[in-house]
């Protein structure tokens, strides 16, 4: 299963993660943000709408695209963050590295 | 899982093409027109499953079987010849050079696809069991043999590898002045690639553990080493680990610590339980990322109980998960217990109404005695 990418500029996409990141799909967004990244993407917005689950291999995962883009200005920004991925965030300390947006549509402003 | 592979060697190139789209269906496929070629593509990569013609210009299926037998690597890819000659000799020659099977031309695709599947069947059962033995190896050594035997301390551990586990650990060392350092940690990802990395890492906090000693022994300062490792060294690049480090006096009852990223720990007490509150960003995230030491006292009769997620993300039947505040209480709870680190466990499996964990489970109990 992949996930849905949606262009917003040359350099920024919105990740739709969809239900759940973990173990069983993680291997999925990592081959989906590496296309990205390999064709110059460096802004990520993830999009957390409906996500019930992130377990540590799907935390993972995004930190390994943060190790990619960071050096490059890149940014990996968190929008409409249920509450299950809100609680492994926070444990993680990451809110210190992803910013927040309370919906897409501000991550977008914010990112354009 | 991703695909199984198939190398096809075949130099008819309808039966070539022929095969590489019905196999295509259910696996990866390669092809070669001749032995030759089907070595060229070997170098580069290895398939789970060799079909060879055995008549082939350049070089033949026998030659390419024989090939393949002086790798060590290469002779255990099983290995089926298509062949028209299904007399005898041809039989007996296979069999010398250790071909798995044997399909006869014209063959039929079901009967060939059945044998694959039952030949890589085999490869499967035998792979999966082999990690599950590297698995449970790699669990033992990421946990203790023993647990610190202190007086006026109650100390209690408990850990349970899951087939699904990943790369939760934990250590403790005793220092020269008679303190205790006491590591807990989880490096992220599942099974056994988590399990090696996590074993890699342990090592690495304890050499840097033992080095460090000599000049400082604040938790804060090995977590800033221990990042800057994760960071800076390539081998190392794909891992993030969540550690707690405690340093522990039990003549003076004080507890040091410093946090990074991993589950807090919860502090029992007689009138009830609180979070240890204080944490910084996970390792091998950012660069020159800030850790701090806190210190706090023991008081009589209190206890304070490390963990790792697998406890926390146990699932409830309302569908949320177990979570801080349930842990909480649970220790709470456990506290006047004579096995509470049991208690605790049964009381989470009470509560998710489920038989066993999901995940890796580890928790540790230091209590000071009333």
């Amino acid at each position: 299963m992949s996930f849905d990418v949606d262009t917003h500029t040359d350099t920024t996409v919105v990740v739709d993660i969809g239900e759940a990141l973990d173990f069983r799909n993680a291997d999925d967004f990592k081959s989906t943000f590496q296309s990205h990244v390999d064709n110059g993407v460096r802004n990520f917005i993830l999009d957390f709408s409906d996500t019930g689950i992130l377990d540590s291999t799907g935390l993972g995962s995004i930190f390994s695209l943060y190790r990619q883009i960071s050096p490059e200005d890149g940014q990996v920004v968190f929008a409409d963050v249920s509450r299950p991925v809100q609680v492994v965030v926070q444990l993680t300390r990451t809110y210190k590295v992803f910013r927040q947006f309370p919906s897409v549509d501000a991550a977008r402003k914010a990112l354009s | 899982m991703a695909k199984q592979s198939i190398l096809v060697v075949e130099d008819e190139k309808m039966l070539r093409k022929l095969l590489e789209y019905r196999l295509g269906k259910h696996y990866e496929v390669e092809t070669a027109a001749n032995g030759e070629e089907a070595l060229d593509r070997m170098e580069a990569y290895t398939p789970d499953l060799i079909i060879s013609d055995i008549m082939m210009p350049k070089m033949d299926g026998f030659a390419l079987q024989s090939a393949l037998q002086s790798d060590k690597n290469k002779r255990v890819i099983p290995f089926i010849f298509l062949t028209a000659r299904s007399d005898e000799p041809t039989r007996k020659e296979g069999a010398r050079t250790g071909v798995d099977d044997f399909i006869t031309k014209p063959f039929d695709i079901d009967q060939l696809l059945s044998r694959i599947d039952r030949l890589l069947e085999r490869t499967k059962v035998f792979q999966k069991n082999l990690d599950a033995e590297i698995g449970e190896d790699f669990s033992r050594r990421l946990m203790p043999k023993q647990m610190p035997s202190v007086p006026g301390y109650r100390i209690r551990f408990y850990n349970q590898a899951h087939d699904q586990g990943g790369g939760d650990l934990f250590d403790w060392t005793r220092t020269d002045d008679g303190n205790y350092f006491i590591t807990v940690g989880d490096v992220m990802g599942k099974g056994v690639r988590a399990k090696f990395y996590a074993f890699s890492f342990l090592s690495y906090v304890r050499g840097t553990l033992h080095a460090m000693l000599r000049e400082s022994d604040s938790p804060a300062e090995l977590l800033r080493r221990v990042n800057q490792m994760l960071i800076e060294d390539e081998v190392m690049e794909e891992t993030f680990a969540s550690l707690l480090l405690i340093n522990w006096n039990p003549d003076e009852h004080t507890i040091t610590y410093a946090n990074a990223g991993h589950c807090r720990p919860v502090l029992a007490l007689p009138n009830g339980a609180e979070i240890v509150a204080h944490s910084d960003l996970i390792l091998g995230l950012e660069s020159g990322t800030q850790f701090t030491d806190t210190t706090f006292d023991l008081p009589p009769d209190s206890a304070l109980v490390l963990y790792t997620d697998g406890l926390m993300e146990q699932r409830l039947p309302s569908g949320e998960t177990l979570g801080e505040d349930g842990v909480i209480e649970i220790a709470a709870a456990a506290l006047d217990d004579n096995e509470p680190v049991r208690s605790m466990l049964e009381a989470a499996l009470t509560r998710s109404e489920a038989n066993e964990f999901e995940d890796d489970i580890l928790a540790f109990w230091l209590q000071r005695e009333a």
